[in-house]
């Protein structure tokens, strides 16, 4: 009688103390920092500990800022944490919790929307404003909303054609005669023609075009979401993106192999294909890939990105990061002012470009004789210059809260449709319908949007775009993107001990231990370097 | 009745020695799993206020085709790898469990590295022999004279890739356990039947398969368990359940859901249901299971 009784009451007070414990878990989760005191304030002095977190080349490239920055501003002392694989569940708990966040952190571009929306971060527009015009407005808008600014943008992804001299050589094909997809499918034919099929043009797999299709739908200025954060997948613009893949894919000069993997990589350095349309980035994880590239340092060669339209845009972004002070951070002033010394100054970017090659989103560095100088791996090519081309041209992607939830089931649809042979017609109005489903939102009514872009000529006076730069309500209950394990979980090159490191912010994937999801140990070892996607 | 206060001082030191584990179990077993419950019946992203939605997840969750594809495709994967993989196990356990057999220590430790190897090791090998372009399954293929097969690239035969890699990765697990199993049946069983005069086949299915029932059954819990949240396979080899939705998974599911989309509520919600139904289904099989054992069993060892 007695036992079953005590282990009852047991019971009961175990719970009871659970209880106790969930009640201040519900109340603490607002992370909420009041608003009126979340902004950087103006010409404060700068003094005191400043602690970023950041991850492997970034943070390097960060750390060797800061000898300088300490010596500019005394009293200072800047602390760059190297965090891995756990910088987001970290971070995720610090903001939840109210306190124990950083006084700088990255995000990846495509992810800074998700936590702008969620109020945790420190309103930057008062001292940030007169920046506005001297950022691409492809990354800046990633950094706004509501008219403020939350983020300042640090690399930047311009992507161009890579291509293999020696192969286009033998084959006779002339790169600078590639100005469109058109005249790259028609170069393509020729190659995998002559080379017998040995040698395709371009890697692209039916589970990996998502990426392609977002360079694509900046070309064709197409959206996902419109300005009003409405779902806008489904217009003639992005119809034209995915034709451009279709017409890719099914010309048979696409190797099938997935994005990234062994076969992928193997293409750097031998004949299996000769052209990789990529970012800034993918240069230096070539670098890396081919190691020892002695003798072949002249076989890779760049051009610019073919066009959709003759005389249209060539050229996108894809990749990189932005740096933000949480509301919560105690020392904004000081947090500010090394944020503008890394970012906001050609010093700066330009000592992290000649450092760690992260290509400088801060337009006045690109204006700077450095972008000039030859790269002895690309023929001693000034490729700094050709990706310097037009960067602030690029047409900006509304990136929303739900960006990455909406491109993981693009994804989906996408990967389902390369694999079912292309076929359906209706997918992307399927990917709008899912969208619209899944996040709870409008699906946009079908006017033709930045249909001058679309003929590949853009606004003159790119001022002209600051006004609508991502007024898009912060759409935020349950719907956040965060970063996307499932579109790329991409192995990067270094988990395979091909060593080295590319030049892009790109972050170490969180791991499933890092959520507590099985705690197996061997994951730990392993960061799943998310070099893909949205690198 | 009421003694339990004064039982509890009376017997302090020993819950001061057991209160240890229920501390940690407290804090990181109970209370993750309390707040998950009350997860369930909200809005909530992690960051911003949570919003109250009483049964909303619920209701949300029979609309949702893409949970009810994960789990279809979880049973699929399930059936597919599920019996080759325990004949497989037990073939070996039995093959190992053989007296004329030599360095079996060997045979053990090779059959069992599979599922100690890291996943990235495993990721890469297996997606080179997955190549549709240039893999060697696929090569092997030709030269027998059959089409390639596109082991990654087609919604038909990826579920398949991914079976092939869980038979490849669990089955020495499964077999280490069924080992155990056959080396628990006490010999002199064995004996009594050759002295009766039994053959190999009488033996194996009067003897050691009705003996091996509690470790068939534990394997295959631990498989069912294994299929349902089965993450780190789909997440590495087909990226998260491609192509399409083909092989996404139900663990795979609830990761997207918690991790890539935020909603925790709705993840949990799904979690919770799941789990209660797999529950009540063990619970269901269990109890045939013992009505099934219990009879029989006693008339055996009555005979033995």
């Amino acid at each position: 009688m007695r036992m079953p009784n005590r282990n009852t009451n047991c019971l009961c007070l175990l719970t009871a103390a659970a209880l106790a414990l969930l009640t201040p878990g519900c109340t603490a989760v607002h992370g909420g920092v009041d608003p009126s005191t979340s902004a950087v304030p103006v010409n404060a002095p700068v003094h005191g500990d400043v602690t970023v977190w950041s991850w492997n080349i970034a943070a390097k490239s960060l750390q060797s800022l800061t000898p300088q920055f300490e010596q500019d501003h005394a009293g200072t002392k800047v602390t760059v944490e190297m965090n891995g694989t756990n910088i987001q569940s970290r971070l995720l708990l610090a903001l939840v919790a109210g306190v124990g966040a950083p006084d700088v952190t990255q995000f990846q571009f495509f992810e800074a929307p998700h936590y702008i929306a969620t109020g945790t971060l420190a309103d930057l527009t008062p001292v940030a404003k007169k920046y506005e015009t001297m950022f691409p407005k492809a990354v800046w808008q990633n950094c706004t909303m509501n008219g403020k600014i939350y983020a300042i943008p640090w690399d930047v992804g311009p992507c161009a054609l890579y291509y293999k001299r020696s192969v286009f050589a033998k084959y006779g094909v002339d790169p600078d005669k590639i100005r469109t997809w058109d005249d790259y499918i028609a170069a393509g034919q020729t190659i995998v023609k002559k080379s017998g099929g040995k040698t395709k043009m371009l890697p692209l797999g039916a589970n990996d075009m998502e990426d392609l299709f977002e360079v694509l739908l900046q070309q064709t200025g197409g959206q996902v979401f419109d300005g009003q954060g409405r779902i806008a997948v489904d217009s003639p613009q992005a119809t034209r993106a995915l034709s451009i893949i279709k017409r890719l894919r099914e010309s048979g000069i696409c190797s099938d192999v997935a994005a990234y993997g062994q076969e992928w990589l193997a293409g750097f350095s031998d004949e299996s294909v000769a052209s990789y349309p990529g970012a800034v980035w993918l240069g230096g994880l070539m670098k890396d890939a081919m190691g020892d590239y002695k003798g072949k340092s002249t076989d890779w060669g760049v051009t610019r990105l073919p066009a959709v339209d003759p005389g249209g845009i060539r050229v996108a972004d894809w990749g990189g990061s932005v740096l933000v002070i949480p509301a919560q951070c105690k020392n904004k002033a000081a947090a500010w002012a090394f944020i503008e010394y890394a970012l906001c100054t050609r010093e700066g970017q330009l000592a992290q470009y000649h450092k760690e090659s992260l290509f400088p989103a801060f337009l006045p560095a690109l204006q700077t004789k450095a972008m000039d100088e030859g790269d002895p791996f690309f023929g001693g090519q000034p490729v700094g210059r050709l990706f310097a081309t037009d960067v602030d041209k690029i047409p900006p992607l509304n990136r929303t809260s739900n960006w990455n939830e909406a491109v993981g089931y693009l994804k989906q649809d996408l990967s389902h449709w390369g694999a079912t042979g292309m076929t359906d017609p209706d997918v992307l109005g399927g990917v709008a319908r899912k969208l619209s489903k899944r996040l709870d939102l409008a699906v946009a009514p079908s006017v033709p949007q930045g249909g001058r872009v679309s003929q590949g000529i853009r606004p003159p006076n790119p001022q002209s775009w600051g006004n609508q730069t991502c007024d898009i309500g912060p759409t935020i209950d349950w719907q956040m993107p965060a970063n996307d394990p499932s579109s790329t979980p991409v192995l990067s090159p270094q988990d395979w001990g091909l060593g080295g490191r590319s030049p892009s912010t790109t972050r170490p994937l969180l791991s499933p231990q890092d959520w507590g999801l099985g705690g197996r140990s061997r994951w730990s070892t392993v960061p799943y370097t998310h070099i893909g996607g949205r690198a | 009745m009421t003694t339990t206060l004064a039982d509890l001082r009376r017997y302090r030191q020993f819950y001061l020695f057991i209160a240890p584990f229920f501390l940690l179990f407290a804090v990181f077993g109970l209370y993750p799993l309390l707040f998950s419950l009350y997860l369930s019946f909200v809005k909530w992203d992690g960051l911003t206020p949570m919003h109250w939605v009483g049964l909303g997840n619920f209701r949300r969750m029979f609309e949702d085709d893409l949970l009810w594809r994960s789990l279809q495709n979880t049973a699929i994967i399930g059936l597919m790898y599920v019996p080759p993989m325990m004949i497989l196990a037990f073939a070996f356990a039995q093959l190992l469990n053989a007296q004329w057999l030599k360095f079996k220590a060997f045979y053990r430790a090779a059959l069992f590295v599979p599922c100690v190897t890291p996943m990235v090791v495993i990721a890469l090998v297996f997606s080179l022999i997955f190549s549709s372009e240039k893999g060697p399954l696929n090569y092997l293929l030709t030269l027998l004279h059959l089409p390639s097969i596109g082991w990654l690239t087609s919604e038909q035969w990826s579920k398949v890739s991914v079976s092939i890699l869980v038979v490849w990765r669990w089955t020495g697990y499964n077999m280490i356990l069924m080992l155990a199993g056959l080396q628990g049946i006490s010999p002199e069983y064995y004996e009594a039947a050759d002295v009766d005069g039994a053959g190999a086949w009488h033996k194996m299915t009067r003897i050691t398969l009705p003996l091996m029932r509690p470790t068939f059954r534990f394997c295959g819990l631990l498989s069912l368990l294994g299929t349902l949240y089965m993450f780190d396979e789909i997440f590495v080899l087909t990226k998260g359940g491609g192509p399409g939705t083909s092989s996404l998974n139900f663990g795979q599911y609830l990761f997207n859901l918690s991790f890539n989309d935020f909603k925790f509520g709705y993840a949990s919600c799904v979690a919770y249901s799941v789990a209660i139904v797999v529950f009540l289904a063990t619970l269901i099989v269990n109890r045939f299971n013992r009505d099934e054992d219990a009879a029989p069993k006693r008339g055996r060892l009555g005979a033995a």
